[in-house]
C-alpha cells in the first residue's frame, strides 16, 4: 500500500537514518514515467544555473531534489513549470516531447508548483485565493458564487485532511496556515506532477507531519511529487528517490534506501562535512541574562529563565507558542507588560531595540528579508547600522573606523561578498544571514538572541553559522537560540527551554534532550506521559 | 532560486549599462543642452544659463526637502500650500516699515513657518502613523485654506531691502542660485556622511529592519518632514522676494514639480533610494526643457504634454536599467 499510517510517518520523520519502506521496489514497478527531462540546461547571462540535467518523474513517487542553494533545484523546477521558456534540452510528458514555454501550458499539462515564497493575496479569503482565476459561477451568469467557492475549498480540505477555515481572510492566518493554503492551491488543480519547493521552511514539526500525510495521499492517487528541501530528515521521511544537484549538474540519483545522511551531505557539497553541529560546550560562567516572570498579555506569561556566559540555550516550541514574542520583548521590539529583565544582575528597562542594544542585548531577527536587512543598501551599511552611534563623531560617520569594523567582521564570519559595497540582496542566503549576525555583533553585545539563525540557508552555510555560534559562546557571549529545527536545537544547545502556549513548560539538559522528548513537551503530551511515569 | 549573478555576454555591454544606470540623467541633461545649444543661438549664453538656474532655484530647494521624504518612502504634498503661508506671512512684514524687527521677521518668519508646518506633518505621520500621502494631502488643503482665509488679497509694494534675496547677486551669481547650491551641498553631506543620513536610507529601505537595528524610526520620519518644511520656508523667501509680491495662491502645483524632479533623478517612491545631486539634475532637466521650449516658441499646452511624457519615460527607463542588473 502506498498510504502510510500516521504513526509510520511520525516515526519516519523522527528517525534521521530511516530504513525506508521495503516496498519501494514494488512501487517502482507499478510506476510509470510521467515526465522525463533530458539534457536540460538554463543559464542566466553567463551563469549556467542548470547544466544538462536528466530527471525522470514517476507517478506515485516522491522524488526529492536536494543540493545547496544555487545548485539549480529551483531553476530546474521553474523550467518544468514554464517560468523559464529559454531553456535547452528536451522535456517529454507522457512520452510526448513538448516545449514548455509558459506557466499556463505547464498547468494544462498537469504540472503545478507550490511556491517557495508566499504568493497569496492577503485581503482575500482562503477560498478566493485557492480558486483565484478559476472562480465558479453561481446561478446568475457572470457572478461568482461565494458559496460554491467555499464548498469546493472545504471539500479539498477534507480530502487533504487539513484544518482550515475557507472563509477566513488570508491575512488573519499564521505563516504556516498560509503555506497550507498555498499547498491546497497547488493540489486543487488536480495536477499529475506537483512540485514542492521548500514547503516546510515555515512549518512546525506537526504541520510538516500533516504535509507528509497529504503527500502520501497524493501519491496514493498516482501523483508524481517533486520535493525540494534542505532538511535531510524530511527527505528520508518522505522521499522514494533522491537526486542530488551540485553547481547545476546532476551528481547522483538513487532510491532513498541507498542513501545515508552522510553520503547525501557528501554528494551535495562535494566533500566531507565533518561537523554540522560543532558545539563544544565549556564551563558556563556568570549569569548574563536573567528573566523573571516576564509577561505580555496574549503572547507569553510568567516566563523565567537565565542564560550564562559561554552558554548556548535553545528555545524550542511550535509556531505560535510565544517564542518570537518573547525574543521581541527581550530585545525591546514589543516590550513586556510585567516582569523583570536583568543583564549581569542589573535590572534593565528595554522599551526599544535601541535600549536593548545599549544594555548589551542584541538580536538577529527571525525573518532576514522582513526584519534583518535593508535590501537596497550595501553590506557595509547593513552591518554597521546598529553600531553607528559608537562610530559617529559630531553626527559624522568615522568612515575609516566603520570600514575597519566591517572588514574585521567580514573576515571573522567569512562573509563571501564581492566587496563591502555590494548590495546586500546580491549575497546568498547564508551570507545575508552572516550580515545580520554581524550587525548584532558589531555593537559588542553581552547577550545574543538568535531567532531561527539558519532558516532557508544551505548546509555549508548552516555549518558555518553553527561554528560562528560556537565561537561566540566560547568567547563569553550568552546565546539564546530559537529554532524550529530539532537537529539544530539538539546539536547546538547546552540546555533547551521548551515553550508551549506562552509559557516555558520545561528545561532539558543537553545530555537528556532527545527529539521525542522535545516534540512531546512542545506539543503538550509530555505532561501526561511523565505524570503517568 | 539559484544565484543569478550579473552575467552579460560581453563585459563592455555591462559597463555601458552600469554607466547609463548611474549617470543616465547626466547624459540626458547633456544631450538636452547640446540639442538646444545647436538649435538656438540665444540658448548657449552665460546669461541664459544663469536664468535657467534662477528659474530652477525655487523648485530645486523644495525638491531637496522632498528627496528626504521620498527616501523614507514618504512624500510631502503640502509644500506648495506651505510656501504660500510662509510667503504671505513674510510679505506682511516685508511691506511694513523697515525697522529691525520687521526686517528680522520678514526674513525669519517664512523659515519658522516652514519648520512648524513641516513639524505638524511629521508629528502626525511619525507618531499617529497616518499615511504620509494622506496627511500631506490634508495639510495641502488646510494650509491653503488657512492662507486664503488669512489674506486673500495679494501683498504688493514690498520694501526695497526685501528684494536682496530673490533679485540680488554676488558677482555674476544670483543669490537664489547660491542658496540652492549651498543647500544642495549641505543636504548631500548630511545624506552621505552623517549617521542621520544613513538612518534616512535605512528607514526608507526597510522600516522594520531599521527598527530592529535600534534606530528611532519615528524620530527620523519626523525629522525629514521638518527638513522638507525648512526647505519650503527657504523657497518661500526666495519666491516672494523674487516676485516682489506675496499671494495666497502662490505655489500651486509646486509639489508635483518637486516630486517630478526627485523621481526623474531616480529617487524611488518606495523608499531607500535617492540622491540630492540627481534630484538637482532632475530639476535642471525640467528647467532646461522649459527654457528651450519657450525659446522655440512651443505652445504652453504642448510643453506640458512633452514634460509629462518625459517624466514617465525617465522613470520607465530607470526601471529598465535597474532590472538589467539583476
Amino acid at each position: 500500500m502506498l498510504a502510510f499510517t500516521d504513526k509510520e510517518i511520525c516515526t519516519r520523520a523522527m528517525t534521521t537514518s530511516t530504513t525506508v519502506a521495503e516496498n519501494v521496489g514494488r512501487r517502482e514497478v507499478s510506476a510509470r514515467s510521467v515526465v522525463s527531462i533530458r539534457g536540460v540546461s538554463k543559464s542566466f547571462g553567463a551563469t549556467l544555473a542548470v547544466d544538462r540535467v536528466d530527471l525522470d518523474l514517476h507517478s506515485s513517487e516522491v522524488h526529492a531534489l536536494v543540493g545547496e542553494n544555487g545548485a539549480g533545484k529551483s531553476t530546474l523546477m521553474r523550467v518544468l513549470a514554464g517560468f523559464h521558456s529559454d531553456y535547452s534540452g528536451t522535456i517529454a510528458v507522457d512520452g510526448e516531447q513538448t516545449q514548455i514555454l509558459h506557466p499556463r501550458q505547464a498547468r494544462a499539462l498537469g504540472i503545478a508548483l507550490v511556491h517557495q515564497e508566499l504568493s497569496l493575496l492577503p485581503e482575500m479569503t482562503v477560498a478566493e485565493n485557492i480558486l483565484l482565476g478559476r472562480e465558479p459561477y453561481g446561478t446568475i451568469p457572470g457572478v461568482i458564487s461565494r458559496r460554491a467557492m467555499q464548498e469546493r475549498s472545504r471539500a479539498l480540505f477534507r480530502e487533504l485532511g487539513i484544518q482550515l477555515d475557507a472563509a477566513a481572510r488570508v491575512d488573519r492566518l499564521s505563516i504556516a496556515e498560509r503555506q497550507l493554503v498555498e499547498i491546497a492551491k497547488g493540489v486543487s488543480a488536480n495536477p499529475r506532477v506537483l512540485i514542492f519547493d521548500e514547503p516546510t521552511s515555515s512549518l512546525t514539526y506537526h504541520e510538516t507531519r500533516e504535509l507528509f500525510r497529504v503527500i502520501s495521499g497524493l501519491t496514493a492517487k498516482g501523483t508524481a511529487i517533486v520535493y525540494i528541501s534542505h532538511k535531510l530528515d524530511e527527505i528520508f521521511a518522505v522521499a522514494h528517490r533522491v537526486t542530488v544537484l551540485r553547481d547545476g549538474a546532476r551528481v547522483a540519483s538513487a532510491p532513498v534506501d541507498e542513501w545515508t545522511q552522510a553520503r547525501l551531505v557528501n554528494a551535495m557539497v562535494g566533500r566531507d562535512l565533518s561537523a554540522l553541529f560543532p558545539r563544544t560546550p565549556s564551563a558556563p560562567g556568570e549569569v548574563r541574562l536573567e528573566v523573571r516572570n516576564l509577561t505580555r498579555r496574549g503572547a507569553f506569561r510568567s516566563v523565567s529563565f537565565h542564560v550564562r556566559a559561554r552558554e548556548v540555550v535553545g528555545l524550542y516550541g511550535l509556531i505560535g507558542s510565544g517564542r518570537t514574542s518573547l525574543a521581541d520583548a527581550l530585545y525591546g521590539m514589543a516590550p513586556a507588560d510585567a516582569g523583570e529583565i536583568l543583564v549581569d544582575g542589573e535590572p534593565v528597562a528595554v522599551h526599544s531595540a535601541a535600549r536593548a542594544l545599549a544594555h548589551g542585548i542584541a538580536m538577529a531577527p527571525e525573518d532576514r528579508r522582513a526584519r534583518g536587512l535593508v535590501p537596497m543598501l550595501s553590506v557595509k551599511v547593513n552591518m554597521s547600522l546598529s553600531a553607528l552611534a559608537a562610530l559617529t563623531q559630531a553626527g559624522f560617520i568615522a568612515r575609516s573606523r566603520e570600514l575597519n569594523a566591517v572588514e574585521r567582521l567580514i573576515g571573522r564570519l567569512s562573509v563571501r561578498a564581492a566587496s563591502h559595497s555590494q548590495e546586500v540582496t546580491m549575497l546568498s542566503g547564508g551570507n545575508q544571514q552572516k550580515v545580520v549576525l554581524a550587525r548584532a555583533l558589531m555593537v559588542g553585545p553581552k547577550v545574543l538572541i538568535l531567532d531561527e539563525p539558519t532558516r532557508g540557508i544551505d548546509v555549508v552555510a548552516k555549518a558555518e553559522v553553527h561554528a560562528i555560534i560556537n565561537d561566540l559562546a566560547q568567547q563569553g557571549l550568552a546565546v539564546l537560540m530559537i529554532s524550529s529545527e530539532l537537529l539544530e536545537i539538539l546539536g547546538m544547545s547546552d540546555r533547551v527551554l521548551v515553550m508551549r502556549d506562552g509559557a516555558i513548560v520545561g528545561e532539558i539538559a543537553r545530555a537528556e534532550a532527545s527529539e521525542e522528548r522535545l516534540v512531546a513537551m512542545a506539543a503538550g503530551v509530555a505532561a501526561a506521559a511523565e505524570s503517568r511515569a | 532560486m539559484s544565484s543569478v549573478l550579473p552575467g552579460g555576454t560581453a563585459r563592455w555591454h555591462l559597463t555601458v549599462a552600469a554607466a547609463l544606470r548611474d549617470y543616465g540623467i547626466y547624459f540626458a541633461l547633456a544631450l538636452l543642452i547640446a540639442y538646444f545649444s545647436i538649435r538656438i543661438p540665444e540658448f548657449r549664453t552665460a546669461e541664459n544659463a544663469l536664468l535657467i538656474l534662477l528659474q530652477v532655484s525655487v523648485i530645486g530647494v523644495i525638491a531637496i526637502g522632498m528627496t528626504f521624504t521620498i527616501i523614507t518612502a514618504g512624500i510631502d504634498l503640502s509644500v506648495g500650500s506651505l510656501l504660500a503661508v510662509a510667503g504671505v506671512m513674510s510679505g506682511v512684514f516685508a511691506q511694513k516699515d523697515p525697522t529691525l524687527l520687521n526686517m528680522l521677521l520678514a526674513f525669519s518668519l517664512p523659515i519658522l513657518i516652514g519648520l512648524v508646518g513641516g513639524a505638524i506633518n511629521g508629528l502626525v505621520i511619525a507618531w499617529a502613523g497616518v499615511n504620509a500621502l494622506i496627511v500631506t494631502l490634508g495639510t495641502l488643503t488646510a494650509y491653503r485654506g488657512f492662507v486664503v482665509w488669512y489674506r486673500v488679497n495679494p501683498i504688493y509694494d514690498l520694501q526695497p531691502y526685501y528684494s536682496v534675496i530673490g533679485q540680488g547677486a554676488i558677482g555674476p551669481m544670483p543669490v537664489p542660485v547660491l542658496i540652492l547650491i549651498f543647500l544642495a551641498v549641505v543636504a548631500a553631506i548630511v545624506l552621505n556622511f552623517t549617521r542621520f543620513g544613513r538612518y534616512v536610507y535605512a528607514v526608507g529601505g526597510n522600516r522594520e529592519a531599521a527598527r530592529a537595528a535600534g534606530i528611532n524610526v519615528e524620530l527620523v520620519t519626523f525629522a525629514v518632514y521638518v527638513i522638507s518644511g525648512f526647505c519650503v520656508g527657504m523657497a518661500a523667501l526666495i519666491f516672494t522676494s523674487r516676485l516682489g509680491a506675496a499671494q495666497a495662491i502662490s505655489g500651486q502645483g509646486f509639489e508635483l514639480q518637486a516630486i517630478a524632479a526627485a523621481v526623474v533623478g531616480g529617487a524611488s517612491l518606495f523608499g531607500g533610494r535617492g540622491r540630492i545631486s540627481n534630484t538637482i539634475v532632475g530639476a535642471l532637466i525640467m528647467g532646461v526643457l522649459f527654457n528651450g521650449f519657450v525659446m522655440l516658441d512651443v505652445p504652453a499646452p504642448i510643453q506640458q504634454m512633452a514634460i509629462g511624457v518625459i517624466i514617465i519615460a525617465a522613470v520607465w527607463l530607470d526601471g529598465i536599467l535597474r532590472k538589467r542588473r539583476r
